[in-house]
Formats: structure tokens, sequence, C-alpha cells
């Protein structure tokens, strides 16, 4: 097997406040291969947000790493002082927001941010830097690329702005994307554009890919595994067939028969009871234990941590035992 | 006997003003320009049926509900309410038929009063409408709409940003019911909420118009959950209602051509090895819609009549389709 590109391992996210601390990740670890694109799923407040705001050393304050390691190839990046970490960003880890307009300048056009980019991490003159910049807007498929280029971001629409924050993240040629709900601003129909091209890049280039939302048809046309989070935990990881098919957390059961099917109709979907705990509220032993119909006795005393199965990773006690 | 049609939308069309400020349009010698954001939209809605409303961003969908709970007037069109006419309703009638017809929003944080507490909240529509004889009573309904909705009666004490997104829209939902109303407009319900409380509110949503006999408009750009909760579905491109078909038949065999694009772009989040296609083009300016058909520079159908000519609704078997590729039998029906 390859070296993985991105490791995470043990990642622990905390935010002091007055009396305690809220721990917003609680040992999170996974891997990203070189050409790969894990998805990460989960509700609102799960932790997906977070994790890559770690990663690429975003956190807002007085929120910080408190254990773990994060690599990227053979380099440690959780440690790394301010200006290193900002000479990465952009060149090795290039990052995408939901929102296409945060990460677009209104009053530059697009020609100008992006050659602003390239030239910033590649050694190009203005008339290369051009060129490549059409190349890029091109590749993630701006139709006319050569006249649209010295137009301004509210001349396109938010399917093509969103197109042009994917050619900014990929001028630097980076190592790993991370993507934070790339599509979730969008039309299902632009949506699959969207998709595709992050598809084609990463399979071109070899990019690793994180892929944050929380919808699953992107995920399951996306990704080659899932890492499914709640309350700050991995509950489970796996192939994203058998994430879809056959989960094996109780929590991603629940989550995957909530989903309304499109091709056949039932009267009632499956319904989780209750909600997410707040992190100030997470109950001792498996996070997940006063929402869950299978659980044992420690289930409310001990955390399961992942277990590998033969289907994936998975912490839940109820596969204690099955290892391969 | 009841009319089994409870709300009815004839050739409904609205139009805004987005002219530039009229000193600007004399100096740059500009026309006024208006936008048609709902264009002669004709549906009805049966009583205790979910009719949904389906189409990408801008499509007028939200437009169409605003006009039905009278939030803006239309600019001509009728929608009729148990036989009478909406827009021409005035005075006490007018309150009545109002009642009868409540709306449920997309956003549970913004459709709240954050300064309400919840049981105020919900017992607004109970002194508006005069429901209740006393604050007993009011109080007594308040708990158990409460109950109804899966809440606590004692959450009546406490204020909006204490709950979470679904719960919110619990909340608001007891409040719409607290009219008691037979109709329900619910633009988005559960677009602002994950999955699986997504799941836990359409549930509850079912339960309610068995227990009380709802009848729903239901809006949402989520194909799988219009297929989960609707009866009949109309399908809205640019303002116009291009196809109107009962739920199976729509998921069966797609007649317009937009429709087939919809089905084709939804994600395959059960892995059924269903391709997903490709979709063309992006839905032009409503402010200068193309000629003729206005799906026309996106169809695969499209000839040289489209361009020119409105098409006409047509029905066949049992959908109401405004397509000349369609009427022609140029489209070979896709059945699966
Ligand atoms: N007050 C207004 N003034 C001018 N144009 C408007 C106004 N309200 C809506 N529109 C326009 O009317 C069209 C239909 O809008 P509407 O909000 O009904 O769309 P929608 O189908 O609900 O979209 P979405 O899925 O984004 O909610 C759009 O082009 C919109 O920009
Ligand atoms: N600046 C912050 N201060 C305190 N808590 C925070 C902060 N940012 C995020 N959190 C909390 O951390 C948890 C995970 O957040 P996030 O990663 O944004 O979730 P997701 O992206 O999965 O929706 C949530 O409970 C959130 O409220
Ligand atoms: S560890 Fe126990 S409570 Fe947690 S998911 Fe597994 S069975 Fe349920
Ligand atoms: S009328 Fe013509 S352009 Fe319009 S949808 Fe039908 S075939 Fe396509
Ligand atoms: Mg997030
Ligand atoms: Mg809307």
């Amino acid at each position: 097997m390859t070296q993985a590109l991105l490791s995470v391992r043990d990642l622990v996210v905390e935010f002091p406040k007055r009396k305690t601390r809220l721990t917003a990740l609680d040992k999170v670890s996974f891997d990203i291969h070189p050409g790969e694109i894990l998805g990460m799923v989960g509700e609102s407040g799960a932790g997906k947000s977070l994790t890559g705001a770690a990663i690429i050393g975003l956190l807002e304050p007085p929120g910080h790493i408190a254990s773990g390691e994060i690599w990227l190839k053979d380099q440690r990046i959780d440690q790394l002082p301010y200006d290193q970490m900002r000479r990465l960003r952009g060149k090795r880890i290039a990052m995408i927001f939901q929102d296409p307009l945060t990460s677009l300048n209104p009053i530059l056009t697009i020609a100008n941010q992006l050659i602003e980019t390239i030239q910033t991490h590649l050694p190009l003159n203005d008339k290369e830097a051009r060129a490549r910049a059409i190349q890029l807007l091109d590749e993630v498929g701006i139709p006319a690329a050569s006249k649209r280029i010295d137009d301004y971001p509210h001349q396109f629409s938010g399917g093509m702005r969103q197109r042009v924050v994917i050619a900014l993240a990929l001028a630097g040629e980076p190592e790993l994307i991370i993507a934070d709900e790339p599509t979730t601003a969008l039309d299902v129909s632009v949506q699959a554009q969207i998709i595709d091209v992050l598809k084609r890049m990463c399979h071109v280039h070899k990019t690793a890919v994180m892929l944050v939302t929380h919808d699953m048809g992107v995920i399951a046309e996306a990704c080659d595994r899932v890492a499914v989070m709640y309350a700050g935990r991995i509950a489970e990881i796996g192939e994203v067939r058998q994430i879809v098919k056959q989960p094996q957390h109780p929590y991603t059961q629940g989550l995957m028969g909530s989903i309304p099917s499109i091709t056949e109709r039932v009267e009632r979907l499956t319904q989780i009871p209750g909600s997410m705990p707040r992190l100030d509220a997470i109950p001792t032993g498996c996070a997940f234990n006063p929402r869950c119909t299978q659980k044992i006795d420690r289930c409310t005393e001990d955390r399961p941590d992942l277990i590998a199965t033969d289907q994936g990773q998975v912490s839940c006690w109820l596969y204690e035992g099955d290892k391969p | 006997m009841t009319q089994q049609v409870l709300l009815e939308v004839n050739e409904l069309s609205c139009h805004f003003d987005v002219s530039k400020p009229w000193l600007n349009r004399m100096i740059e010698r500009e026309p006024q320009r208006f936008l048609t954001a709902v264009d002669q939209v004709s549906f009805s809605v049966n009583r205790g049926e979910t009719f949904a409303l389906v189409g990408e961003s801008g499509s007028g969908k939200s437009t169409i509900a605003k006009l039905i709970v009278d939030l803006i007037h239309p600019s001509s069109g009728d929608i009729r309410f148990d036989g009478q006419s909406l827009p021409n309703t005035r005075g006490e009638a007018f309150k009545t038929l109002r009642r009868r017809i409540q709306m449920i929003f997309q956003d549970p944080f913004a459709s709240l009063n954050p300064r309400w507490r919840v049981g105020d909240i919900i017992a607004e529509p109970i002194h508006a409408f005069g429901l209740a004889k006393s604050q007993v009573e009011v109080t007594r309904t308040v708990e158990e709409l409460l109950d109804k909705v899966g809440l606590a009666g004692r959450d009546r004490h406490k204020y909006p940003h204490e709950f979470s997104g679904g719960q919110r829209q619990r909340i608001a939902i007891a409040r719409a019911l607290s009219a008691q109303p037979d109709f329900l407009v619910c633009d988005e319900p559960t677009s602002a909420l994950d999955v699986s409380v997504q799941a836990q509110i359409l549930n509850l949503m079912r339960d309610l118009q068995d227990e009380f006999g709802l009848t729903y408009l239901f809006i949402s750009h989520d194909l799988s959950v219009v297929k989960h909760m609707a009866d009949r579905i109309g399908v809205l491109y640019l303002g116009s209602m291009v196809e109107n078909s009962p739920s199976d038949q729509l998921f069966k065999q797609p007649a317009h051509p937009y429709t087939r694009m919809l089905l084709d772009a939804i994600p395959d989040h059960e892995m059924s090895g269903r391709r997903r296609k490709q979709v063309t083009g992006e839905i032009p300016s409503p402010i200068d819609p193309p000629s003729g058909c206005t799906f026309h520079p996106r169809c695969e159908f499209a000839n040289a009549k489209c361009k020119q000519q409105r098409p006409a609704v047509h029905e066949t078997q049992g959908s109401l389709v405004s397509c000349w590729a369609s009427e022609e039998g140029r489209i070979a029906t896709i059945t699966g």
C-alpha cells in the first residue's frame, strides 16, 4: 500500500471555557491517500469543519489542538510555526469553502486573482501565469475561458464561481484539497457538474481530497471512502459502498435509513430518537448511547475506540472481538 | 358533500418591477424592466392531498407560496380556496379564509420572534383569530399543540434560542396549527435541517396530516423528499409549470424534457448503479427569458417551432405537459 498523504492521529481539539473546557474533536484518526477522495459526513456540529480547520491550522482561538498528530507525508504539520504553515496553505494544501463569494474578491477580475495566486506559488512571469490561468479555467469547465477571464465574480453564476474557486485551489498544484460543503449552496443540477470537476482533478493530478458534506448523495457519488462523525468522534470509516449498503455503526444505520429513497416509497422514514448532544453534555461511554437501540451494559461506561472489522473501522462495542 | 378540490390556482402571474430608479432611467434612457417570477401558472390541490412544487433556484416556488398566503399580490390570475377567490375577497370573509391557510418557512431561525416566549408565539394566532374563550383555554391549547409536535408543555416558558433547528421547526408547525387551518403551505420546511432531523419532521408532518386531515402545498428542491411526501408534483421552470403529474407517474415516466433532466441529475445516494447524467447549461435570466419555449436553449429535442411558439398544455396519461415534442410524439417514452 502506498504511503498515506495525510495522516491524522488521535486528534483532540479543545475550546477552553471559563470553568471547563469543551472537547470538540475527541481522538479523531484517519488517513487519506494520493488520488483518493475521503468523505466526511455527520450532522451539523459533529466536527467536520473543525477537522478541516485543524489540518490547515486555521482553528479560531481559543480553540486549539490539545493532543494528537497530523502528518503530511513525512512532515508533521500540527506544530508548525505560523509562517511555515502559511506557506503550506495554498501550496501543498488548498481549501474550498461552501460559499464561493467568500473566497473571491468582488473588486478584482478573475484574471487578477488567479494570476496572483499562481505567482505566489509558481515561478512564472505575467504572460505565463495568464496562460496557466486560462488553462486552469478551461480544466474546470468554464466555456470560452480566454474571453471570460477578465470578468468580475458577480458576472458569473453560482456554479461558475465555484468552478473559479476550484481553479484557484488548483493554482498551487496542491497535494491535498480540503473542500468544506463545496456544493451545498448549489442546485442539484450544478452540483453534479462541480462533483465531476473535483473527481476529474483528483484523478488527473493525484490530489488527495477531504470532502466535507452532510449530503449522502454527494458522498455516494464522489468518494472512495467515508468517515462518519458523531459528537466530535469518528463513528465509522469504510469504503463508501459498504457504508451506504451495509452500515455497521448503529448511528450510521439510522442515518442511512432516514434518507428518503428515490426508488421506493416507504410509509415512514427511519427515525433516530432524540438529537446529537451539545459539547457540554456528551454522555460518558459511547457518545451515541442514549439514542442507541442496540446498547449493551458497558456502552454507558466505556468509550469504544475504532475497532478494525473486515469492512473497515467502527467505534462500537458490538464489534469487539470481530477482528479479522 | 364537500368539494374535492380545496385550492385552485388559475393562470396566476406575478411580475416584479426591477427597473433602476426613475432618475437613473431617465439619464441612461433605459426602459422600465420587469421580471416574470410566475408566468400563467395553473394547478389544483385536492383536499387531504400533498401537492409539491419543484424546480431549480429562482424558478418561482417561493413566489407562488407567497401569492397563496397573500404576502404579495398577483399581477393577474386567480387563486380560489374552497370555492372563494382569495384576491377578490375582503373583510371578515377574507380573515376566515386566511386563517384556514397557514405557512411554514424554510428558516426556523428567522421565522420565530426571538424576544417572545414559545407559548406566546404559538398563542398569537389563537388571539388574532379569537379561537379561545379564556386564558386558561389558550394555555391548554398551547400545551396540547406542543405535545402534538413532540415537545413538552412546559417548553412554552422558553425562548426560541433555547431550541435546536429541528425543535424550532416543530414550534413553527405548532404555531401554524394553532390557527386551526386546513391548508399548510410549506416552503422548504426541512432544507435547513440535517437528514436525521429531516426524517423526524417529515414523519411528524405525515402524522399531523392524517390526524387533522390537512392539505399541503409542499415546496422543495430535493426530489427524494418530494417523492416521499407528494401525491402530485408540479415542475417549475423560469416561472412556468412545465409538467404537473401524479408523483408515481412523474418518477416512472417523466414527460417533459426538463423533468427528465432534473431526475437524471439526482445523486444516486443508494448506489443502485443508476448513472447520473451531466446537466447542460444553466437556468437563463428571468428578466430576459428565451423566446418560445423558455427551455429551448437547454433542450435536446428543441426545433424551430420550439424557439418561436410557446407550447400549450396538453394531457398525456394523467400528466399535464407543456412541450411540443411531447405533444407531437417526438419523445420516446422511457419505461423504467
Ligand atoms: N421582491 C422581488 N423583487 C424582484 N425579483 C424577485 C422578488 N422576489 C423574487 N424575485 C425573483 O423571482 C424569481 C423567482 O423567485 P423565487 O424566490 O420564487 O424562487 P424559488 O423557486 O423559491 O427559488 P429558491 O429555490 O432559490 O428558493 C427569481 O428570479 C427571483 O430573483
Ligand atoms: N469558535 C468556537 N467556539 C466554541 N465552540 C465551537 C467553535 N467552533 C466550533 N465549535 C463547536 O465545535 C463543534 C463542531 O463544529 P463544526 O466542526 O463547525 O461542525 P460541522 O462542520 O460538523 O457542522 C460544534 O459543537 C461547534 O459548536
Ligand atoms: S457502543 Fe453501544 S451505544 Fe454505542 S453505538 Fe455501539 S451499541 Fe450503541
Ligand atoms: S417545447 Fe421544444 S424546447 Fe421546449 S421542452 Fe419541448 S421540445 Fe424542448
Ligand atoms: Mg461545517
Ligand atoms: Mg424559495
